[in-house]
């Protein structure tokens, strides 16, 4: 699994929309894209404890990528159902695009463990994975030895990767991104948390994941290299402070590597960027059409409103 | 976003002042701010992991950037002992 990769990579997809997309996709609907196949299945996956009983799967790699499980979740099938679900719903372009494209982000960042995800579900129900780190949330090592294996490995290059693309697109974190790109995509959101924030409140919601991304990458790292105590973790044979660094393929070599029956690794990211490729050629021809869809689904709600518009960022050009 | 009607907008400039009143973070503010709660955070974060979630670490920012400059605007340590807020509110207040 990835760690802080997946709160840049909402960044990074908003400084990488196609030109005639810029300003008008919804912030919030990528941030839930990417949010949901982890909010469905994650929760089970650590486990936890009450009264001293584990509640939890017995195989978390299983539960999380696998079939049976909750595998699904990191499909793109399963989130091209929920983008269809949200569209036939409200008909907001802005918000089912943005949260195709979040969804999509996360599902395809994570064929880089050694599970990976079944890109191909329901056709294929083999995983593809590069298997670039290890995958290493265990029943026994829950989300601390998940940690240690995810910062001492590739994982962590994978995160830096991440931040630098963000940060070369660092107009994507300023005031004036936020206030021209951002807020005319979610007006009504915005406004809405505007009841009670001030406007650098506002701005630090809108920086608030990737704070976060960042913060929970070097405190992890810092404590996986010099504070963990890896004897608490299982019999590992290092030092007696701090988890050593290895950066070789599907490291670190001190864990065992999990995995589910998958495809040639080789496979793994051609099929990825075939996919990745097919999202973006879908949502540029769709773009205009559901526009237009979305006008008239708007036109009997503004009349009804005395012809008022709704506020909810829709462009007529579409 | 619309500009409140309610606050004066010509004076103070507004480009200190959102649409709430409230004084906006330029510059080495709002740096000093945004270091000061990723510094706290990571430290922090590094010996109670339980602080490292997704409600917990938007909402340390969040405060750090509302509460934080609101507290020291009150404490009189950045020369504002009241808000500029504050300030629009009496000037539009006081008769001329």
């Amino acid at each position: 699994m990835s760690w802080a990769a997946h709160q840049f990579e909402i960044y990074a997809v908003q400084a990488h929309l196609p030109q005639k997309m810029k300003g008008k996709v919804s912030f919030w609907a990528i941030f839930l894209g990417d949010f949901t196949p982890d909010f469905l299945s994650k929760f089970w996956v650590y486990g936890f404890t009450i009264n001293g009983t584990r509640y939890g799967s017995d195989v978390p790699h299983q539960w999380h990528r696998g079939f049976p499980g909750m595998g699904f979740t990191h499909t793109l099938f399963f989130g091209v159902i929920l983008t269809l679900l949200i569209w036939s719903w409200r008909k907001n372009r802005a918000f089912t695009i943005g949260y195709l494209l979040g969804f999509a982000a996360h599902a395809l960042t994570d064929i880089n463990d050694s599970v990976g995800v079944m890109l191909f579900f329901p056709f294929l129900m083999l995983n593809f994975t590069s298997e670039t780190w290890a995958y290493a949330a265990t029943v026994d090592g829950g989300k601390y030895l998940d940690a240690a294996a995810y910062y001492s490995s590739l994982g962590l290059v994978m995160d830096l990767f991440w931040l630098i693309v963000v940060l070369i697109s660092w107009r994507v974190l300023t005031r004036e991104h936020w206030r021209t790109q951002i807020v005319p995509a979610d007006a009504r959101i915005w406004a809405w948390f505007g009841r009670w924030l001030p406007e650098r409140g506002l701005l630090a919601l809108y920086r608030a994941t990737f704070f976060y991304g960042l913060c929970r990458m070097i405190s992890w790292s810092a404590w996986a290299r010099f504070f963990a105590e890896p004897g608490t973790y299982g019999e590992y044979d290092v030092t007696s402070r701090g988890f050593p660094m290895d950066l070789s393929w599907t490291g670190p070599s001190w864990l065992d590597a999990r995995s589910l029956p998958h495809v040639n690794p080789w496979l793994a990211y051609p099929a990825a960027l075939m996919l990745l490729a097919i999202v973006y050629v879908v949502i540029i021809r769709l773009w205009e059409p559901m526009g237009r869809r979305e006008a008239k689904a708007l036109a009997p709600r503004s009349r009804s409103r005395n012809g008022t518009h709704d506020g909810s960022g829709v462009q007529a050009d579409a | 976003m619309a500009s409140d009607p309610d606050v004066d907008q010509s004076s103070p400039s507004p480009d200190t002042v959102d649409f709430r009143g409230s004084r906006r973070l330029v510059g080495a503010e709002e740096w000093f701010w945004y270091v000061a709660a990723a510094v706290t955070y990571i430290g922090l974060g590094i010996w109670h992991k339980w602080l490292l979630n997704w409600f917990i670490g938007p909402a340390w920012l969040i405060a750090f950037i509302v509460v934080g400059p609101w507290v020291t605007d009150r404490l009189g340590m950045t020369g504002r002992s009241r808000s500029v807020a504050d300030t629009a509110r009496s000037d539009r207040e006081t008769p001329r």
